[in-house]
């Protein structure tokens, strides 16, 4: 199953609402620049969470008492980018942003 | 209610904490703040969700990672975050679900694991429980994050 999911700056910025945080990479698109990035940065734990849907989607209520998650931020996605996330029958999570794997992990049931 | 920037220490706002500060084996919390219906509604906005997949038994329930922004209070409440830091890697797991129509009061308390260079970057990891105030658990993260200097 597949979820996309376009990212604008507003988004970015409702996390950090309730996220509380002030770290200008999220933020401030010329310090993202200057650390290297193509724009602002979408928050690890955001990608986590839509991925996280997934879970709720494919193991119902169990995903609720016993869901186990498991993410490597391995890239960034930024406002514009279309956020791309799959979870496969073995329990496999990906994201792709601007065409490359932003994401990596599982979506599981422990016992 | 307790939004997380009312305890947790903002960017900018206080020294950051260097790479050589952070002590392996260093303890976190505890911390005790209270999950609302507030929080959980907004939270489900941020996240575009299916509210109907988080019904249990009828009832309304939170999505399990309403925790996350929450997630970093234990560390940075000892060590306060500087500009920049980087989220590598989380593993989390919950062990019971999280009401949205309650007030859920959150017990934290973490540890570091250990710290390494990669790259030439610097990264953290670290351990966090959340309990109900009456020790139950709810759920368990590991997280890894780098810090630019």
């Amino acid at each position: 199953m597949k979820r996309d999911i376009p990212i604008t700056q507003n988004m970015i910025d409702g996390y950090g609402r309730i996220n509380g945080d002030n770290d200008i990479i999220h933020y401030d698109h010329d310090y993202a620049l200057k650390r290297g990035f193509r724009g602002t940065l979408l928050h690890g734990p955001h990608m986590t969470a839509f991925a996280a849907e997934l879970g709720a989607r494919y193991y119902g209520a169990e995903w609720l008492k016993r869901g186990h998650i498991h993410t490597k931020w391995v890239g960034p996605c930024c406002p514009g980018d279309v956020f791309s996330v799959t979870l496969d029958e073995s329990g496999t999570l990906e994201a792709l942003s601007g065409g490359k794997v932003v994401l990596a992990g599982s979506a599981t049931l422990n016992e | 209610m307790t939004r997380p920037s009312e305890i947790k220490p903002r960017e900018g706002s206080v020294t950051g904490t260097t790479y050589k500060q952070y002590k392996e084996g260093q303890s976190l919390g505890p911390i005790t703040f209270d999950i609302t219906p507030e929080i959980c509604d907004e939270y489900f906005d941020t996240l575009q969700a299916d509210r109907s997949l988080y019904v249990l038994d009828g009832r309304q329930a939170a999505s399990p990672t309403v925790l996350l922004p929450y997630m970093t209070v234990p560390i940075y409440q000892t060590y306060p975050p500087n500009q920049g830091i980087v989220m590598a890697e989380l593993d989390m797991q919950w062990s019971a679900p999280l009401w949205a129509d309650e007030l859920t009061t959150i017990v934290a308390t973490g540890k570091v694991l250990r710290k390494f260079e990669k790259r030439g970057r610097h990264f953290v990891q670290w351990e966090a429980i959340f309990c109900r105030s009456d020790g139950s658990e709810l759920a368990r993260l590991t997280n890894t994050f780098h810090i630019p200097e």
